[in-house]
């Protein structure tokens, strides 16, 4: 029995048996490992709980800082949060920004820039916000601020997590 | 493996028998014209005494700054300017540009450290001709004295830019305040603590409040009627109010040592003060 | 007695070979600092590699006792460096080192880039080395969350942020690499596997293969 006379020869059949072999116990090994890294990204998102901010009458048309505390599941971990909320009223409509920089995630605060005391200002790179979350143009953030979404009840202003204006 | 005749193994092994191995004798350099030498020993103990003496310098270093370590994370401290190790500098400085950010962020992110770093990979094809020397191919040396200034240039600016003292006043003196003290329901309720902090440490939007340069009356009249940029935060007919917080505040959140007013707060400023104090000072 | 010992352990194994290959390697003229002193630049290779070495083994050290978690890392950290013996020393060789490794590469670049060893037939080896520079790079990005400080966890928070603006897989990217939507106790256990398994398992057999090239190719000629 000469190997030439076969169109696959005996060594590259074995080859192809043992790279098939390797490929499903290399795959059996890592397929467990990879779905176990990538599981935050899979899984649902909890809804959101609403917090009580502040009093309606606390607010004023100028962007005011309010601690917001809650409780975050983190993994094995709740913890208490302490956030920022940046508040004011717009005419009747109560305005909740988030101070997180849509640039790259630093703290924006309100009239942080000596020269332009009513927008909100990013120390890392500069970038700047009017009153109502709006980014500058020209000023490295893309997109505004994130709003909380919000309701009132009773005279107190409740927030939940702040969403893109996108 | 050589197999001669007469070829003897140890035991059932293919280790050759000893007089068929290769003999333990250093290489002989004599016959080499130039000054080559052996790795082993002689070039090696060059390249160990300057490891010597760079570990000397190393040491002298770690000991001569200790690595720092800031105060933990609080993911609300919004007056904490982040700024990265100084090797991601000149990344965080390109990104400040205007050219470089808003809708062209993915180029100050991604193209543009991507095509520096992809150049880098592959200077070997981009720069193929057989010449070794600087000074014979002076678009690669150019590209690569480029690279570097810019680089070098980033990150001075980065750090001229950066406020290293604003960073540091939050990093040092942090005190424990005496958060029972009634004046600290009042430090919270009006927002007192958004702007100067947990501890009264300070941030971007306002001062530390230690060792302040005004008595109770003065601080009862920044709480009424505002001063700078700050807000007027309790009314004038709250008196018992601006009482408590003006105390309090006076007293360093009972901090202060033999502050003026804060003899009733003598009780709290108790031992875990006093090591705070210490570790302050530290 | 040791050559006893030794020629009972060539009988079996035949280690003469080996060793002898890496001690005999010639070193020439042009790379020895003892005959021109200029070739001081060809040392920062060995420095790296040597300072390399150190962070393997401080950070070893190190994980005795770091804990990688949101409660007790930072004073996990304290502990170590302001409470045991030589912790400030075996701490700030892990800090400091990860600085002079940087420098040390740098320098190692740029005086092969400078002296054109990366050229024929040396290709590959440049491209091993940039690898290297990367993962050297990754390392310093990982570590710096650890010790869970102020700045830790914010300029953690822009790197992420760097990734999440990638185009398309940017979102998955931030996600997969903070383990979660916000960097807390997951994004930690991650960067701390990250950075005591992947990225060393990575870097030491990058390195493994960089040394055998250099072996197998010598050292580029003299200009």
């Amino acid at each position: 029995m000469s190997e030439k006379n076969h169109n696959v020869s005996r060594r590259q059949f074995l080859t192809y048996t043992l790279m098939g072999v390797g490929g499903f116990m290399g795959s059996a090994m890592i397929m467990p490992m990879v779905r176990f890294a990538v599981d935050p990204i899979l899984r649902a998102e909890a809804a959101s709980d609403m917090y009580e901010l502040t009093e309606v009458e606390n607010l004023t048309d100028e962007p005011q800082s309010f601690p917001l505390s809650f409780e975050q599941d983190d993994g094995w971990v709740t913890q208490q949060v302490e956030e920022t909320v940046w508040a004011y009223l717009d005419g009747e409509d109560v305005v909740a920004l988030s101070p997180v920089c849509t640039h790259l995630g630093c703290t924006v605060s309100f009239g942080g820039d000596e020269s332009n005391p009513d927008q909100f200002f990013c120390p890392c790179h500069f970038g700047r916000f009017e009153q109502d979350g709006t980014n500058v143009p020209g000023t490295p953030p893309t997109e505004p601020l994130h709003r909380y979404e919000h309701e009132v009840r009773d005279g107190i202003v409740y927030v939940g997590r702040p969403q893109s204006q996108q | 493996m050589k197999r001669g005749k007469g070829m003897k193994f140890v035991g059932d092994s293919r280790i050759p028998d000893r007089e068929h191995r290769m003999k333990n004798i250093p290489k002989d350099y004599s016959e080499y014209p130039g000054k080559t030498e052996a790795f082993f020993p002689n070039y090696l103990l060059k390249e160990w005494l300057v490891g010597a003496v760079f570990l000397i310098g190393f040491l002298c270093l770690t000991i001569a700054h200790p690595a720092p370590l800031e105060q933990e994370a609080d993911p609300n401290a919004t007056g904490y300017i982040p700024v990265p190790d100084w090797f991601f500098l000149f990344l965080y400085q390109l990104l400040k540009y205007e050219a470089a950010a808003g809708a062209f962020t993915v180029l100050g992110t991604v193209v543009i450290p991507g095509l520096a770093f992809g150049a880098l990979m592959l200077a070997p094809w981009l720069d193929k001709g057989p010449e070794r020397r600087l000074s014979k191919r002076p678009i690669a040396t150019g590209m690569m004295l480029l690279g570097f200034i810019s680089v070098a240039y980033l990150t001075w600016e980065a750090a001229d830019q950066h406020e290293w003292g604003g960073a540091a006043s939050i990093d040092d003196d942090v005190r424990e305040i005496d958060t029972t003290h009634p004046g600290y329901d009042i430090y919270v309720e009006e927002s007192c603590i958004a702007c100067h902090g947990d501890n009264m440490e300070g941030t971007a939007m306002g001062p530390d409040l230690y060792d302040l340069a005004y008595d109770e009356e003065g601080v009862a009249q920044i709480v009424v009627e505002g001063i700078g940029e700050m807000p007027a935060v309790i009314d004038a007919d709250q008196t018992e109010e601006i009482e408590t917080i003006s105390e309090y505040v006076v007293s360093g959140g009972g901090t202060n040592e033999g502050a003026g007013g804060a003899e009733g707060d003598e009780d709290a400023e108790d031992t875990d003060d006093d090591e705070e104090d210490e570790d302050a000072d530290e | 007695m040791l050559q006893r010992i030794y020629d009972w352990i060539d009988d079996r194994i035949d280690i003469t070979p080996i060793w002898r290959d890496i001690a005999d390697h010639e070193v020439p003229e042009h790379v020895n600092p003892g005959h021109h002193f200029s070739a001081f630049v060809y040392c920062f290779g060995g420095l790296t590699f040597f300072t390399v070495v150190i962070q393997i083994l401080s950070g070893m050290f190190l994980t005795m006792y770091y804990v990688p978690d949101i409660v007790n890392a930072h004073a996990s950290v304290e502990y170590l460096q302001s409470e045991v013996a030589f912790g400030m020393i075996v701490r700030g060789m892990h800090h400091w080192g990860a600085s002079v490794v940087i420098v040390m590469m740098f320098l190692h670049t740029l005086r092969v880039f400078f002296t054109g060893s990366y050229k024929k037939p040396r290709e590959i080896n440049w491209v091993v080395g940039v690898l290297i520079f990367f993962v050297i790079l990754g390392l310093g990005f990982t570590g710096y969350l650890l010790p869970w400080d102020m700045k830790a966890y914010f300029a953690t928070q822009v790197g992420l942020e760097i990734a999440i603006s990638v185009p398309v897989i940017g979102d998955l990217l931030g996600e997969l690499l903070a383990g979660g939507e916000i960097i807390g106790a997951q994004t930690l256990t991650r960067f701390f596997a990250i950075h005591v398994f992947f990225l060393p398992g990575a870097l030491l057999g990058l390195i493994a293969v960089h040394f055998i090239m250099i072996r197998r190719q010598g050292i580029s000629g003299p200009l």
